[in-house]
This record gives structure tokens, C-alpha cells and sequence, in this order.
């Protein structure tokens, strides 16, 4: 009961809650993101298998970012997070913010080579029937790489006019190691969260 | 501000419907429970049950938490329909539901409505609910394969004991659907299974969502992602025990039925007919299997044969039930389960392939020496079995044929010599190197905390089983399934390392680059150039060419017996040493090995290794049909080489 009053409390003064989960391929820059969001700084990372989550508040709202491996072994169990954070909401119907989710998809900007690859799993990742009312952040991640494509190249080549015709999405260029990028992606997405979905 | 008001709403569940269904699942659940059912809508249910197994996700969280909320509402009917959806769901939809009803939350939310004490007459609604917790605690909180996750089940049985509350009795019968099926089961069948059940787990952990909640799942998907293999079970591997056990029931009926005398009679429902019924229900599998498998066709040839022997063995309990017993007779009794490539129980309850299977003492063993040679003798009546249905030719098979069980056990284990009439010298050890036989062909995915004997049995093991299947039976042709094989071993010559010659049942000969220089044809080839000059008498058969090259001499040396004179010569620069020469030869002819001159060879040394073997029991024209199976150990330039193959005749009348 205290817990919902405090949530009721959330939105009478306008903070909110977000999911957002992050995805990519391998060495796209995600697990860096995460820990120049939470902490700032300019972390070394390894290959994350398995995951990272955690919680970083901006601007009034409480992300929660979940980071999940992309190496090709680990992509067949992406889709138990799409579905798994959302089970966590099923039974709390009516409240019409909650469901919604973030996706934040990132890319490696300066590897032209595997974009095509990027866009499959984007593909396969944001047509699934549980991601439907998701918000999609595309980070073109690494723009301090001499050779990165630009976000009007990246949102080309991913074709995104195509596979995510039914999500709000957006390309956002990002250098994870600088932080330039980040902050003003979660705040795209912390403004468009009340969107209805469908009315870009 | 609605939101929340309708959230409260939601809450008083004690009244209607107060959520309006909102999926297709909700929808369904809805009119499974619509009190204007007079009963239970079967139909409904089970197509609910199909929803939630084909939707997966979160979709038996989602029926979980519905039905439970139906099964708290006012009206008793709407309960009762909602329990009796439940219990259909829990029988149908496997581990993901199961996780969902043990979760805290909903076995919480089930007996919401039980007073702290119970009352004097527990309403329907509650006896139903108590035997289902009842039910659940008899069935999958003992049998799942997962019954850890299902610790909160237990936990509110005994919490609703401890406040009183009696549970009725539960028919097991009924019941029993929960308990998974001893159905044979392919390995692909069983991963699919394992995988479902991870990915539910999974899915329920993020969905947790605590600390040591996260951690694990973490811990769960390297496993899933195949990083973490500490674990890994070989499929393949569990899936040739399965067929292991079909095969042991064969051999247990088919030993059940020498045993079956001219009056006795078969009953129904009598242990022959349960066994024959499982064998008949493993059947189809056994196909099925085949047809799965069909790129591996040594798998295939195996689980054909497999399913012959068994087929066999049916067909006589059949005979036999009819009072045929002549018929019965004429049918060839070797199954495989009785031959010396059966699988049986060894001590630590894993696969025990070597274990040559006769539990009675065989009687011949008595002759074989206590010399340094290993005697082989045949006991009295498994083993002869396996005969049947091979043709061998000539009358060697048979009663005449004589393997000591204790003897080749020994050599085995490498305590050649050892002829004492135990059957089951070391089964501990035994399924231990059968163990390490599995292991070894997929070094990275231990079972188990590796034994001790796998790191020195590996080197030599990693080339004799390619494939579980292959260490279930013989890879001789299919019409050789009873096919025996034996070997010996010299005791100066044998040490622990070099003992792996269980691997006769498993090996692969064209997974051996040595089986490859050996086909039938070379050796048809010397038959006709030697026939002629030293007719039926003499024969050099080139066995082995590779580092080392391996000469059989075969001559006639009296009516029964072929003596053999070995040759061993190194081909290579290098020096051989530990080498050990193991021979098997087919069921009905008996080996008798004097000990090896030598196990050490200089570099290019020629004929540096002789042997003399006898073949005893091959009467005269018959010393073509005799096969036999080879394999040779050594150690050079520091690596430990192993190498085997067969010799499909022996060349001489």
C-alpha cells in the first residue's frame, strides 16, 4: 500500500519511472553507456555476458537501464527481457504510464561492415509482439572515430523508416568515452514517454 | 488519479469481474470461469492450456495470476471452475506453470481466503484447494527435474499443517500425469525441454527482479549462452542412457524368459507383460530416434539394431505367452541386451558398457588358466545367446563356445589373468572408464567433476568414441548384433593406461586412420596372391600400417584350433614403447594369448614384437566367417597412440 501511494505521489509531482533496455551487437558500446551514466566516467569494460543493470535518475526520472550482452551466443535470450520486463507491470493494470518501455539500440558508427547485421537483430528485436509500444533510441555510437557515419546514415542504413514504421524512434550520435549524446538521448526519451504510441 | 481508484477496485476482488480481460488469454480464462458454465468447460480449458504453451513468455504468469483471482472470487461456482482450470493447467503446461504456482505471491494469493484457524467444515472451495497444494507436494515437488524451484509449495504445506488444516488423501492415479514420463525420450528432445524450462526460469528472474534474483539469472544465462559448460549435460550422452536402460529391460525379459519353463504360465499383468510393454512403447521412439539421427549412420545402424534385438525379444515373449515355445525357440534369441555390447547398471548408477552382462557365474571360467594368458570361456547361457543370429558358420557356436565373464571383466580394468568367475569384478571402476568413455569424445563438456582415471584414460579414449551411440553396441553390421567381443591383455604389458579396451564396443573403424588401410578388399586381395602359393594353410594378414605395422600369420594348427603368430614392426624413426596388442575375435571362438615378447620397439625395428594367439573352437572351413576385432596402444615421441580395427575374415579354411 505505501508503495503504491508513493508511486501515486510520483505522479502527482511528475516524476516517472522508465525500463529501458539496451541493446546492440558486441563492442557496440553499451556496457560503457551504462557506467558513463551511472557513474560518470570512462570505464574499461569486457565483454559483457550476461547482463548489467542499474538505476540513474535524470531530469526527475528513474531510469533503469538494463544492459544485456550482444555477443551472437547471447542474442537468442534478448527476447526474455522484452518480455520478462514487462510481466513485471501485467498485473498492475490501468496505469497508463507504466508499460512503457525504452529500447535503446547501439550501434558502432565507425563499422560500416556490420551494420547490416545490426539492422537484422534491430529488425527481429522491435517486432516482436512484446516491444510494440517501446520508444526506440538509436545510439550512432563512436561518432569520435574518424570514418563514423553520420545519424542520417546510420537511420539509412538500419532502414529505419522501415522496420520501426510503427514505433517513435530516434538517432542520437553518441560518444560513450566523452559521455556527448547520452544525457540528451534519455531526455528524448524522458519527454516522449507520455506519447501515445503511434502518433509521431 | 483514476488510474490508482481503479487499481483499488481492481483489488476487491471479493466482487464481479472487476478487471475487464484485456488479452486473449484473459478473455478465455474469463469464460472458463463464467458461473453460466453448469460445469467445467473441457474443451475451453484445454485450449487455454494450448495458449499458454504456445504463447510462452509471460503468458503463464499472466494465467497464473488471473485464475488465482477467479479462484478468491465470491461465488463458489466461479471458484471451483477456476480450480479445476488450474489444475488442468498445471497438468499441461509443464515446468513455466509450475514455476508460477510456486512463486510466494500466487500461493499466497490462493489461500487468501483461509481463516487463521480452520474451520470445522472446510467449504468445497478449500478442500479442493488443499488437495491440489496436497497433490502438487505428492507429484512435482519430488519428481520434477527442477523440484528446487518448487520450495514454496512445500513450504505452504506445511504452513497450512501447522495451522491445522488436514489434507484429504489424493489419488495417486490421478496424479500421476504429473510425474514426468519414463518415455524414451531423444536427445534433442530432452535439450528442447531442458532449454524451455531455462528460458521460463530466466524470464521469471528478471522478472523478480531482486538482487540475488538478478545474480542468478546472470548465472543462468551463461549457462544459456553456452559460456558456462561446467555444468553441460551431453545430451547425446543421456540420451544413449535412455536407450541403455530400453536395452537393459530387453535383457532382463529376455532373460526372465530362459528362465521360462514348458508349464509355467504367463499371466496378464504379470512383470513380463510390463516389461514387454515398455519395450513396445520404446519402439516407435527407437524410429523416431533413427530418423533424427539420420545424418549419423553409426548412430542409426546401432538404434536399428537395437530395435531388432528388442523386436526379437518381444516377438518371443509373444511365442511364449501363446504356449509356443517351439516357435519361440526358433526365434534368434540374441538380443542386445544380453550380448557383451549390453549396457547395464554399473554401481554408481551411470552406464556400464563393458559390464558383459551375465549375473550368474559363468561355468566355463573354470577352465580358462591361471597363467599369465587371459582365458576366455562363454558362459553358460546370456552369452551364448548372443550367437544366435549370426551365423558364424560352422559349429563352434553355440554350448561349445566359452568366455570367461570374470576373466575379460579383469582385462578390462587391466587385471588380466584374473579368471575368477565374478561377472561384476569392479563395477564401480568399470562404469567409471565408461564414464570417461563419454566424456571423452566431447573433452570441454564434463559431466561431472572429472574422475581420476579421465585425465589418463583421455589421451587414448578421445580417438575411440566419437559418439555415445557408438559405445551403445557393435558397429558390426546389422545382422551381427550378437556379435562378442573379447580381448586380452598381458599382464607385464599392461598398465592402467592402456587398459581401454572397452573401447572394442564403441570403436568406430572409420573413425581410425589405421581401420582405413584395412578394408575387406586388401585382405581379399592377399587371400587370393597367398591362396595360391600356400593353399589353406598359411596366410599373412596385414592387420595394422601405420607407425606400426602389424602382420598376422594365420595357420591351421589342429581341427579346432588357428594359431596366429603376430608380427609387430616399427615403421617410424621414433622408438615405440608400452605398446599392448588387444584382440577380440566373434562370439563361438575362443582366444588364448601367450604373452608378448616384448613391448618396446627400436626405431624401424622389424618383427621387434611376436605373439602367438590361438583361435580355439574354429573347426576346419569355417576360419574364414571368424572375424575379429583389434586395437593397439603405444606411446611415441611421447604421445600415447591408439589405434584399432577389424579383420573381417581371417583367411584361412
Amino acid at each position: 500500500m505505501g508503495a503504491s501511494i508513493s508511486k501515486m505521489m510520483n505522479k502527482i509531482f511528475g516524476s516517472k519511472e522508465m525500463r529501458l533496455l539496451m541493446l546492440g551487437l558486441d563492442a557496440a558500446g553499451k556496457t560503457t553507456i551504462l557506467y558513463k551514466l551511472k557513474l560518470d566516467q570512462d570505464v574499461t569494460t569486457i565483454p559483457t555476458v550476461g547482463f548489467n543493470v542499474e538505476t540513474v535518475t535524470y531530469k526527475n526520472t528513474k531510469f533503469n537501464v538494463w544492459d544485456v550482452g550482444g555477443q551472437d551466443k547471447i542474442r537468442p535470450l534478448w527476447r526474455h527481457y522484452f518480455s520478462g520486463m514487462l510481466g513485471r507491470h501485467d498485473t498492475v493494470p490501468g496505469r497508463v504510464g507504466s508499460r512503457t518501455q525504452g529500447l535503446i539500440f547501439v550501434v558502432d558508427s565507425s563499422d560500416a561492415s556490420r551494420i547490416e547485421e545490426a539492422r537484422t537483430e534491430l529488425a527481429r528485436i522491435i517486432q516482436d509482439r512484446e516491444m510494440k509500444d517501446a520508444l526506440l533510441l538509436v545510439f550512432a555510437n563512436k561518432q569520435d572515430l574518424p570514418g563514423a557515419m553520420r545519424p542520417q546514415e546510420v537511420s539509412d542504413k538500419l532502414q529505419l523508416e522501415k522496420i520501426a514504421k510503427d514505433h517513435v524512434w530516434k538517432v542520437e550520435p553518441s560518444c560513450a568515452t566523452t559521455g556527448e549524446g547520452i544525457f540528451e538521448g534519455l531526455a528524448w526519451l524522458s519527454n516522449n514517454v507520455k506519447m501515445p504510441t503511434g502518433s509521431k | 488519479m483514476e488510474a490508482a481508484s481503479a487499481r483499488m477496485a481492481a483489488r476487491d476482488r471479493f466482487g464481479g469481474f472487476a478487471e475487464r480481460p484485456t488479452s486473449q488469454l484473459q478473455r478465455f480464462i474469463l469464460n472458463a470461469c463464467d458461473p453460466q458454465n453448469f460445469e467445467p468447460n473441457l474443451a475451453l480449458n484445454l485450449e487455454i492450456t494450448d495458449l499458454i504453451n504456445q504463447k510462452k513468455g509471460s503468458a503463464p504468469r499472466e494465467a497464473a495470476v488471473t485464475i488465482v483471482q477467479y479462484i478468491n472470487h465470491r461465488n463458489q461456482n466461479v471458484a471451483l471452475l477456476a480450480l479445476n482450470l488450474l489444475d488442468i493447467c498445471v497438468k499441461n503446461c509443464g515446468y513455466p506453470f509450475h514455476l508460477q504456482i510456486s512463486t510466494k505471491e500466487f500461493l499466497n494469493e490462493l489461500v487468501r481466503r483461509f481463516p487463521e484457524r480452520p474451520p470445522l467444515h472446510s467449504s468445497r472451495v478449500q478442500s479442493r484447494i488443499l488437495e491440489l497444494i496436497e497433490e502438487w507436494r505428492q507429484t512435482i515437488c519430488l519428481t520434477s527435474r527442477h523440484k528446487e524451484d518448487l520450495g514454496f509449495i512445500r513450504d505452504m504445506h506445511r504452513l497450512l499443517s501447522y495451522k491445522g488444516y488436514i489434507f484429504p488423501e489424493v489419488r495417486k492415479e490421478d496424479a500421476a500425469v504429473l510425474n514426468p514420463s519414463d518415455n524414451l525420450r531423444s536427445a534433442e528432445e530432452m535439450e528442447e525441454e531442458e532449454k524451455e524450462a531455462q528460458s521460463a526460469k530466466l524470464q521469471e528472474l528478471i522478472r523478480r527482479g531482486g538482487p540475488q534474483d538478478l545474480q542468478e539469472a546472470n548465472k543462468l544465462m551463461k549457462v544459456m549462452a553456452g559460456f558456462d559448460t561446467r555444468n553441460k549435460t551431453d545430451w547425446r550422452a543421456k540420451a544413449a542412457e535412455e536407450v541403455g536402460q530400453i536395452q537393459q529391460k530387453a535383457r532382463i525379459l529376455e532373460e526372465m524368459l530362459q528362465g521360462y519353463k514348458a508349464g509355467d504360465q504367463l499371466k496378464e499383468g504379470d512383470v513380463f507383460q510390463e516389461i514387454a510393454n515398455a519395450l513396445q512403447s520404446a519402439q516407435p521412439k527407437i524410429q523416431k530416434m533413427c530418423e533424427e539421427d539420420s545424418e549419423d549412420h553409426q548412430a542409426v545402424a546401432k538404434l536399428l539394431e537395437i530395435n531388432d534385438s528388442i523386436h526379437r525379444t518381444i516377438e518371443r515373449y509373444k511365442l511364449f505367452k501363446k504356449g509356443d515355445i517351439e516357435a519361440a525357440n526358433a526365434i534368434p534369441k540374441g538380443t542386445l541386451g544380453t550380448s557383451g555390447a549390453g549396457v547395464t547398471q554399473g554401481a554408481n548408477n551411470t552406464l556400464n558398457l563393458i559390464d558383459f552382462g551375465d549375473p550368474e557365474p559363468a561355468p566355463a571360467a573354470a577352465q580358462s588358466s591361471a597363467e599369465s594368458t587371459a582365458q576366455q570361456a562363454q558362459g553358460g547361457n546370456a552369452l551364448e545367446d548372443d550367437l544366435l543370429g549370426l551365423s558364424l558358420g560352422g559349429s563352434s557356436y553355440g554350448q561349445s563356445g566359452s568366455i570367461s565373464l570374470g576373466g575379460s571383466n579383469g582385462s578390462v580394468l587391466g587385471l588380466s589373468g584374473v579368471s575368477a568367475p565374478q561377472s561384476r569384478a569392479q563395477p564401480t571402476s568399470a562404469s567409471q572408464s565408461i564414464q570417461d568413455l563419454l566424456n571423452a569424445n566431447r573433452p570441454s563438456q564434463v559431466s561431472s567433476p572429472p574422475p581420476p582415471q579421465y585425465s589418463q584414460q583421455r589421451a587414448q579414449q578421445a580417438r575411440s568414441t566419437p559418439d555415445p551411440f557408438a559405445a551403445l553396441s557393435s558397429p558390426a553390421p546389422r545382422q551381427a548384433s550378437p556379435y562378442q567381443f573379447q580381448q586380452s591383455i598381458k599382464p607385464q604389458t599392461t598398465g592402467p593406461g592402456s587398459v581401454d579396451l572397452l573401447g572394442v564396443g564403441s570403436a568406430v573403424p572409420s573413425s581410425n586412420p589405421a581401420a582405413q588401410s584395412n578394408p575387406s578388399a586388401t585382405n581379399d586381395d592377399e587371400e587370393w596372391t597367398f591362396a595360391s602359393s600356400v593353399p589353406e594353410t598359411s596366410k599373412d594378414i596385414t592387420v595394422n600400417n601405420t607407425n606400426v605395422h602389424v602382420v598376422f600369420n594365420v595357420s591351421r594348427e589342429s581341427d579346432s584350433t588357428l594359431l596366429i603368430k603376430s608380427r609387430v614392426s616399427n615403421n617410424m624413426a621414433l622408438p615405440v614403447s608400452g605398446l599392448t596388442l588387444q584382440v577380440a575375435a566373434s562370439k563361438g571362438a575362443q582366444l588364448q594369448l601367450e604373452p608378448q615378447s616384448g613391448v618396446s620397439l627400436s626405431p624401424n625395428q622389424q618383427n621387434g614384437i611376436t605373439q602367438n594367439i590361438r583361435v580355439n573352437g574354429v573347426q576346419p572351413g569355417s576360419g574364414t566367417s571368424v572375424k575379429m576385432r583389434w586395437k593397439s596402444s603405444y606411446t611415441m615421441g611421447g604421445q600415447t597412440i591408439n589405434e584399432m580395427g577389424e579383420i573381417p575374415s581371417l583367411g584361412v579354411l
